[in-house]
């Protein structure tokens, strides 16, 4: 009895129930206060919105949980969005070939960050903020800082702007690729490993996991997402420039600390992370059904990326301080019993 | 000397080379005017480079300063324009500087929360908040607020000289005073300096908030170069900070490296760009270069650090 008890405490204080009830309460204010928002055209709009920043959190998800970061998506985005464009404008290439290409491409660039963590155990902070101006800058310098790809054909621009079996056809993608990171990371032992190593990187070396090996395989996965992710992009704006993605990795980041997972590594979910996705893309659109400024967004996100990061520190600080009380209560009662 | 300073000399060394290299095929650079242009262009950098090396050495790292740098530049422009003497301006942007840096501190300190995070929050906070006020209006400042009033040359020899002020002060503190040592032994080892007596979190909130401080100098030292405010300065200017810092040598793991070597790793980096120029590369091709110089620092210190490791193990 008291058991169950305890684990509807449990459900009710988790991170994703909580986060549903903030994304309820965000649909219902924005439905009250904005025109057309509850429509089924507008939530279809929301995941269409909703796609890439969606894919950069999803690969994002198992770099964090080994406690790393990446924060070259967003500009990796960008470039794979103007050589993809370039690839078959410029050389000729049919679509589907241009966008295989761009698929290496992107997981090439994020085996660069992965050589370079793991090889040389460099931080992954310095090495993919170096990455995030190495790669917007090979963008601005291939395309001179104004050339824009445009005209894509139309058979092209349905992956991003039309609908297939009833829903925005790039949704599809996206499910497959949540799929396949869940699977990644709560069905194998790659997921397993993933924590371990973020919980405790020597405990995970001395256990015998190929660190390194694990390490590589998050940063590859992220650098072909973040190459998917531009290929879509590009597909529903009918356009690639150099400045695509510039802070989504951002918004990326606060999508998986919103989902709860922790940003030293070691906790965190996939189900969280697309729950944190949904809570910003939300936010986003209805703040533009309330007519708000395009900047307040912005804003609000920052702010709620710290009060997340808040949150989770001060729970833990609880939870520390109730297994401390627990242990002095059982350190106390068995003098009594014994 | 040459084994401890290896570092640093090897920086000053790759400096005097492109140096050379510039007086055998662009003589033209040396030119004086242009010279002095490019330095006073460099001088509010190399403040925000000097805060930015201490906030490194503390093991931390503060990318918000660019977004900082932005908002202090935009309120010492309006604070001129309404008619405030330069006296309060200037330590107007230097508490607002300080007050966002504490913010910062706080969250980093206080809580605890890795200073990445925080201060990828507050970059896009200011910089957004910002552009919601200003909505990408320049500020048009009074007569008298350029070069402070005084002839144009003057002035850029006024900033040059307040920021080398800055570095060799800085420098001598970070070596020989008590409150530098600690920036060094808390970058090492928080938890052995918090045996030792001293107080981490309250020597990386001093960090922080000295961070923004630096900045709102560095912003009004650029405010005073032109007749009006950009509110979008200060874009990037996190990353030239770094990219100073790492290549003069300063370890990213904290505790290690000093200020000279971050002047010689700003020089150096300031002359990549006319350098181009006179070999004819465009300048789309700036961001590129400055990320790969940082990967290049990086993997320089971490073959050596694994060389090391290598000989004693």
């Amino acid at each position: 009895m008291n058991t169950d008890k305890h684990r509807w405490k449990v459900l009710l204080a988790r991170h994703e129930t909580i986060l549903l009830f903030v994304l309820a309460l965000e649909w219902f204010y924005f439905n009250s206060v904005g025109r057309n928002f509850g429509s089924l055209d507008n939530s279809y709009d929301i995941l269409r919105h909703s796609v890439e920043i969606g894919l950069l959190a999803l690969a994002m998800t198992p770099i964090i949980l080994t406690g790393g970061i990446d924060l070259s998506v967003g500009s990796l985005l960008g470039l794979c969005a103007i050589l993809f464009g370039k690839l078959w404008r410029d050389a000729g290439l049919p679509i589907p070939v241009a966008a295989a290409f761009t698929l290496g491409i992107g997981a090439l660039a994020g085996g660069l960050n992965a050589s370079l963590i793991t090889w040389l155990r460099l931080p992954p902070l310095i090495v993919t903020l170096g990455t995030y101006s190495l790669f917007r800058g090979l963008a601005e310098a291939i395309t001179r800082g104004v050339d824009t790809f445009t005209n894509f054909p139309t058979s092209f621009l349905q992956l991003g702007q039309e609908s297939a079996l009833g829903v925005p056809t790039q949704v599809w993608l996206f499910i497959i690729v949540a799929i396949v990171i869940w699977l990644l990371v709560h069905r194998t032992t790659f997921g397993r490993s993933f924590r371990a190593i973020g919980f405790a990187p020597e405990g995970a070396r001395y256990a015998g996991l190929p660190i390194e090996r694990r390490l590589a395989m998050a940063y590859v996965l992220a650098g072909f997402v973040a190459a998917l992710a531009a290929i879509i992009y590009t597909a529903r704006l009918g356009q690639a420039k150099a400045d695509a993605g510039t802070g989504y990795e951002l918004f990326a980041i606060t999508a998986v600390v919103l989902g709860g997972t922790s940003i030293f590594g070691g906790v965190g979910s996939v189900r969280g992370t697309l729950l944190g996705v949904a809570a910003i893309a939300v936010l986003n659109n209805g703040l533009v059904h309330a007519r708000q400024p395009r900047e307040v967004a912005g804003i609000l996100t920052g702010v709620l990326l710290l009060l997340a990061l808040s949150a989770s520190i001060f729970s833990n600080w609880l939870a520390n301080r109730r297994a401390f009380r627990q242990a002095a209560a059982t350190n106390s009662e068995q003098p009594n019993s014994a | 000397m040459l084994k401890r300073h290896f570092r640093e000399l090897s920086v000053a060394a790759a400096l005097a080379l492109v140096l050379l290299a510039l007086a055998v095929f662009a003589p033209s650079f040396y030119q004086p005017q242009p010279l002095l242009s490019l330095l006073t262009r460099e001088a509010p950098t190399l403040v925000v480079a000097c805060g930015m090396a201490l906030v490194i050495v503390a093991r931390q790292i503060d990318i918000s300063v660019g977004s900082q740098f932005a908002v202090c530049s935009v309120c010492a422009g309006l604070l001129a324009s309404a008619k405030l003497p330069l006296a309060l301006t200037l330590p107007g942007s230097v508490a607002l500087g300080a007050l966002m840096g504490a913010v910062n501190g706080a969250l980093v300190a206080g809580l605890r929360l890795p200073s990445i995070v925080v201060t990828l929050a507050t970059m896009v906070t200011w910089r957004e908040a910002l552009r919601w006020q200003q909505q990408g209006a320049f500020v048009n400042l009074p007569d008298g607020v350029q070069w402070f009033g005084f002839s144009q040359l003057a002035g850029q020899w006024m900033l040059i000289a307040v920021a080398l002020v800055m570095l060799v002060a800085l420098a001598l503190v970070t070596k020989h005073f008590a409150a530098g040592r600690f920036i060094y032994a808390v970058g090492s080892d928080a938890e052995a300096a918090r045996l030792a007596g001293l107080r981490p979190q309250l020597t990386t909130f001093g960090v922080f908030v000295f961070m923004g401080a630096l900045t709102g100098l560095a912003a009004m030292m650029n405010v005073v170069q032109a007749p009006q405010v950009d509110p979008k300065s200060g874009t990037g200017l996190e990353l030239k900070a770094i990219a100073a810092v790492v290549v003069g040598g300063v370890a990213i793991s904290g505790g290690r490296g000093n200020l000279w070597g971050v002047f010689a790793g700003l020089l150096l980096l300031a002359c990549i760009a006319p350098a181009l120029t006179h070999l004819h590369v465009e300048a789309y091709w700036e961001k590129a270069i400055q990320g790969a110089i940082i990967l290049l620092a990086v993997v320089a210190d971490g073959v050596r650090s694994r060389k090391e490791k290598g000989s004693h193990g």
